[in-house]
């Protein structure tokens, strides 16, 4: 056990430090870009897994919190000029309140019924956001979109010339989501999720108060997708309503999730990395061959996940990972999520 | 355009999103699942019927005989090969998620294929009807909306039929009630599964082909069906042929009436919400039976 024990700590400690020397090595500002985009889509997988994972709920709508995040953040920076530091928990607490005005009327439904419901909201908040040139005096951009202020290398403001920086924010954030996912998991919450995952009126009728459960997952939920949002908009420096809030934002994080295993602690950390580094390889090296050879291929990924590792490519690392420690395979306890972060 | 043939208008385009919203009704009545590539299988119909009428130059209508039997092969496939193995390892699960989200990742390689083979260029197939005009007590309505209505109307009362007094339609309806027994009163039942979906597809194929005169084809033209369809179907209620019909029309009449008094946004806003107070007030909809959700 004490060698099990040495392993995992030995483990986590390799790879991040492997994660935190990445930018010596890669020095090249595209390809830092490139991992960094990797890293935001982790955690922003990992947020959707927060409460769609757990909680077996299907949003296809989560767009919508990474969309108030940044807009709220943005327009309080450009209009007032705080710091995106300070707005983006703003941005995080409209998207908690977002979360729970919707939450309250579409809790009630069920499977298929609430993935068209968050579809249809999503599919609403981008027309008008394409829309709406400006709220009273703030200005929103409409369909042209949003340009962030540009204030130079301003640390205090979340802009940075560097590459650097940005990679060592989305690190910790990606530490972050692990390390709450572990936590919530093992949570009374989490065990409720659990619960209701398996069946919501069993879990009701054990005394699991099956709304307030789920509000509250979806509340963190929309809190770190909003924050991934922000940092989005930071790095992009530029929001457009399809490319923040649209199908594609709201469908890949559920791909992500799913592709690394939904409900899993590291599932959608290595999920968000490995296949959206995949799709951005392709994207580099194929562009020339076909017009959307590289979704084509993302797509195709998924479908083979979803036939053949129903589990997601977690399945096939949490056996190599007992391997490497020297307990049986059998033996499927938590201790994927035990060490933690990954790149 | 005045009150009166925005009427028109909006019952055409609604018999079209009907037409389109039909065969996603029928996949989720009987197999109970959400379709996401409805819109990108109608994208390729489209784009195959576009290139057939291209390099050969046949009537778009009589292209129905061709491209339907082809989108029925092309869906029939799709469900043994794909759909199938994922739905058998959910069997005892009520709501197969996993399959909706595969329907998702189809999409995407539909969407991207069409798009590697014809490119993203918007293209729509220019004949005579596509400017010719009909006018029918006082109200002039293009040619083609015009037998896109008749067509959307005689397909959905044929269908509709077909499901009530055919062998094949008895058994697709009763794999939808209750699959075990159907399976237990000696119905294939995956192979019943396999006929719907290639029949909801060749469904496609037709709206597909009364789209073709008048509408641009462009690799996502699917989207914007596919969400109307979901909102359709919700409204008449899943899995409800002559809701979908109905919900289709409603949805087309606030679109065209709404557009005379207020921005097309505002109109897609009011869309959205009549979707969602339908979804939260009676989610069983106009048609759907109370217990199927």
């Amino acid at each position: 056990m004490d060698v099990v024990q040495k392993k995992k700590i030995g483990l986590t400690v390799v790879i991040l430090a492997i994660a935190l020397i990445v930018p010596l090595f890669v020095t090249k500002p595209y390809y830092l870009h490139v991992i960094t985009m990797c890293l935001l889509w982790a955690f922003l997988a990992s947020s959707w897994n927060i409460f769609c994972g757990f909680a077996g709920q299907l949003s296809l709508g989560h767009g919508i919190f990474t969309a108030i995040g940044a807009y709220v953040t943005v327009i309080l920076f450009n209009e007032f000029g705080i710091s995106p530091w300070i707005g983006m928990f703003a941005g995080g607490a409209a998207a908690v309140i977002l979360s729970t005005i919707i939450g309250y009327p579409t809790f009630k439904l069920r499977g298929a019924y609430y993935a068209l419901a968050t579809v249809a909201i999503v599919s609403g908040a981008v027309v008008l956001l394409e829309n709406t040139m400006s709220i009273g005096p703030l200005h929103v951009g409409g369909a042209e979109g949003l340009i962030v202020k540009l204030m130079g290398n301003a640390p205090a403001h979340f802009q940075f010339m560097s590459k650097v920086p940005y990679y060592y924010i989305a690190l910790t954030m990606v530490v972050i989501i692990v390390v709450f996912s572990f936590w919530l998991k093992n949570s009374r919450l989490g065990f409720y999720l659990s619960a209701l995952k398996e069946d919501e009126d069993a879990a009701a009728a054990l005394g699991i108060n099956v709304r307030n459960a789920k509000l509250t997952a979806a509340a963190y939920s929309a809190f770190f997708t909003a924050i991934g949002g922000v940092f989005y908009a930071m790095l992009i420096r530029y929001l457009e309503p399809l490319a923040i809030c649209g199908p594609l934002m709201s469908n890949e994080m559920v791909f992500l999730a799913v592709v690394g295993g939904s409900g899993t602690v590291l599932g959608p950390v290595i999920g968000g990395i490995s296949l959206h580094a995949v799709s951005e390889i392709i994207q580099f090296y194929f562009s020339d061959l076909a017009q959307g050879f590289h979704l084509f291929v993302y797509g195709l990924i998924v479908v083979f996940v979803i036939m053949f590792k129903p589990l997601g490519i977690i399945e096939v690392v949490q056996k190599y990972y007992n391997r490497f420690l020297g307990t049986s395979d059998q033996k499927e306890d938590e201790s994927s999520g035990r060490h933690s972060s990954g790149s | 355009m005045d009150f009166l043939s925005a009427l028109v208008n909006g019952i055409s385009m609604g018999a079209i999103y009907g037409l389109i919203a039909l065969g996603l009704t029928l996949i989720f009545g009987i197999m109970k699942i959400i379709n996401f590539a409805h819109g990108a299988l109608l994208m390729l119909s489209m784009m195959i019927a576009y290139w057939i009428w291209k390099f050969s130059g046949i009537n778009p209508y009589i292209l129905i005989l061709i491209v339907s039997p082809l989108m029925f092969g092309f869906g029939y496939l799709s469900e043994r090969f794909f759909i199938k193995p994922v739905l058998d390892r959910q069997k005892d699960v009520r709501e197969p998620i996993a399959v909706l989200l595969l329907t998702a990742a189809l999409a995407m390689v539909f969407e991207n294929l069409a798009l590697m083979i014809f490119g993203a260029d918007y293209v729509m197939a220019k004949t005579t009807v596509t400017d010719a005009t009909i006018v029918l007590g006082g109200v002039t309505l293009s040619a083609a909306r015009f037998y896109a209505l008749i067509l959307a109307l005689v397909i959905s009362s044929a269908f509709f039929l077909f499901l009530q007094y055919t062998e094949l339609g008895r058994k697709l309806r009763a794999c939808g009630q209750d699959r075990n027994t159907a399976l237990l009163m000696g119905i294939n039942v995956p192979q019943t599964y396999a006929i719907a979906f290639g029949i909801g597809t060749a469904l496609l194929a037709v709206a597909a082909i009364v789209l073709l005169p008048f509408y641009y084809v462009h690799p996502t033209v699917g989207n914007v069906f596919m969400t109307k369809a979901f909102i359709v179907v919700v409204l008449g209620g899943l899995g409800s042929v002559p809701g979908a019909l109905l919900g289709g029309i409603i949805i087309g009449l606030i679109e065209s009436i709404g557009a005379q008094y207020m921005t097309a946004t505002l109109t897609t806003a009011i869309v959205y919400l009549v979707f969602l107070l339908v979804l939260f007030i009676k989610p069983s909809g106009l048609f759907g039976s109370k217990f199927e959700w």
